[in-house]
């Protein structure tokens, strides 16, 4: 390409990276900044903040409330990928047999992703209150417990009453995705396993898991990017409470930032959520680059 | 495949539709019920009385400002998103430009990352500028949430546009950005269109930038006002339903109208 075509490339691409990297980068790089300073809310107006070196971060690691958050993350994050992983797979092989309604079916299930998590996060409150709410109910009318659930007030509860919200936001995300991997397989294979007399377990583990290896891996490495960095569904669930029980690094950084106005502290909050999401990001695109041309 | 295996499939297909998406259907029929039939035990699974004052409630309450806002910032951001996003694909798609993959990494690794991290930071940018408690905080940064996923969606889409059509109009006296304007911009308008309504549901659905570049109540859209009601609310359920009702209204409304593409088009730009 000529240094010409070169020129106005860059014209059609550039605004939009200028634009991210003002909104993006710039941040991210003052973020860094910020959490080896000591900026809170009367400091920083008048500009006489100070760097600190590495306190705000031995600090955290000294803080209690920083490690739950920590160990909630990654409990919230794996808990959550598993089972909706799962359930996607589950209903990813139904829908992938091929009944009239299927299609349709499977597109109508999406609609749980598309609502905004503040909404998702309000009915789930809604449906785990401890008397009245419809899960209750329903749990005790099928005598599966005899005394309601303390979905959201009981500290040792409180987690996985949040897992299971976005678990329910989680399913489609897999379904569809691993449902494009199911529909891109062979069927020759099938047809020549069948021949050689496969039980439908075998074709499924012998076949359809290892040919299938490659989605699985970027499903579950998406699935723990985005739920890794969620906030708004703990944020309006439960505010990181009872006593912490559902503190979550995101909650947490937004917390000393926004509520004890401690901006550098909730920044290297935020840069370690960053660090470990970065790593993650670096292995799930070493993945993708081999499988495609880049 | 038999015709009754046929029927049992679709009745179980229908069945766990039904079950998983009934907590929708929870919300909308709560949004309808009396206070006492809310908290009645049994739960009714339909409102034997129909109750429509929730919606006025809330509607006299100043909710239509709330729609307005958010109308507001999630269009402003989409128009943002698509007057940046689509020459951006088009460029990577179309151009060998050196630092190209660098590009298309910067774009899939801005997507990844968590609003945390650049929320502090941006507050202190937006409160030095003076731009605090304005639209203009929560529709800049919304509009990030929409740039990465559309470039890499469209690039893809403008990829599977034959070369050849801008080559024709190059021939016939377009230079290359007449070339995009006329010919390529209607060959993608379909792409632009779905990209486009994903990026608006992103905006829609912001809650957290809203809320901390906005102390302003007056400017609140849907989500930060109904994350707000809950405390006011309190357990009248039936209120914050109608108000959550009316935040996911147009979201289904875009999903009836687009359902196929949309779906196609979330799932190209979670992989690529």
């Amino acid at each position: 390409m000529s240094e010409k075509g070169n020129r106005i490339g860059y014209l059609f691409v550039l605004p939009a990276i200028l634009y991210m990297l003002a909104l993006i980068g710039y941040p991210l790089i003052y973020n860094i900044i910020l959490s080896f300073k000591d900026v809170n809310l009367m400091n920083m107006a008048t500009n006489d903040s100070h760097f600190i070196g590495w306190k705000n971060y031995s600090d955290l690691f000294k803080n209690h409330v920083f490690w739950i958050s920590l160990k909630n993350t990654f409990i919230y994050t794996i808990g959550s990928v598993f089972f909706q992983f799962l359930i996607g797979f589950l209903l990813a092989l139904f829908f992938n047999l091929k009944f009239r309604f299927a299609p349709v079916l499977r597109g109508i299930l999406m609609v749980s992703w598309l609502i905004p998590l503040t909404i998702t996060a309000l009915l789930f409150k809604f449906m785990m209150g401890d008397e009245s709410g419809i899960i209750n109910q329903i749990l005790e009318a099928l005598g599966i417990v005899h005394h309601p659930i303390e979905w959201l007030t009981n500290p040792h509860v409180a987690l996985w009453a949040v897992i299971i919200a976005n678990i329910w936001v989680g399913i489609p995300f897999n379904m569809i995705l691993l449902s494009t991997g199911l529909s891109s397989l062979p069927d020759e294979v099938y047809e020549s396993a069948s021949l050689d007399g496969a039980n439908a377990f075998q074709k499924f583990f012998y076949i359809t898991v290892p040919l299938l290896r490659p989605v699985i891996m970027v499903v579950m490495i998406l699935g723990f990017i985005y739920t890794f960095k969620v906030f708004d569904l703990v944020y309006v669930m439960t505010g990181g409470g009872p006593i912490n029980a559902t503190e979550v690094l995101s909650t947490y950084s937004y917390t000393l930032s926004f509520t004890q106005f401690h901006f550098s502290l909730g920044a290297a909050v935020a840069n370690i959520l960053f660090v470990i999401l970065f790593i993650i990001s670096l292995i799930y695109l070493r993945m993708i680059q081999k499988d495609e041309v880049m | 495949m038999t015709r009754s295996k046929q029927w049992i499939l679709s009745i179980i297909g229908i069945l766990i539709v039904l079950v998983f998406l009934f907590p929708v259907y929870w919300m909308f029929i709560t949004s309808i019920k009396t206070q006492g039939e809310i908290f009645q035990t049994p739960p009714t699974f339909w409102p034997h009385h129909l109750y429509g004052k929730s919606y006025t409630d809330i509607l006299s309450s100043g909710v239509t400002r709330n729609v307005i806002n958010s109308f507001l910032i999630s269009l402003v951001s989409t128009a943002i998103v698509v007057v940046l996003a689509v020459p951006s694909a088009y460029g990577l798609a179309r151009f060998r430009i050196s630092g190209m993959k660098f590009f298309i990494l910067f774009f899939l690794v801005t997507q990844m990352l968590p609003p945390t991290v650049i929320l502090t930071p941006l507050f202190i940018v937006f409160s030095k500028l003076g731009i605090l408690n304005t639209y203009i905080g929560p529709i800049l940064a919304s509009a990030t949430l929409g740039i990465p996923f559309s470039v890499l969606v469209l690039r893809t889409y403008f990829l599977g546009i034959p070369k050849e059509l801008e080559d024709a109009a190059q021939i016939d006296g377009c230079n290359r950005f007449t070339a995009f304007v006329r010919i390529m911009l209607p060959i993608a308008f379909p792409g632009i269109i779905v990209s486009a309504a994903i990026s608006f549901l992103f905006s829609w659905g912001d809650l957290i930038y809203s809320l901390t570049f906005n102390r302003n109540q007056e400017l609140w859209p849907l989500t930060a006002s109904i994350y707000n009601a809950i405390g006011r609310y309190g357990i009248q359920w039936n209120s914050l339903m109608a108000f959550a009702s009316i935040t996911v209204l147009p979201v289904f409304i875009l999903f009836i109208l687009l359902q196929k593409h949309l779906v196609k088009g979330l799932t190209a730009g979670a992989i690529k």
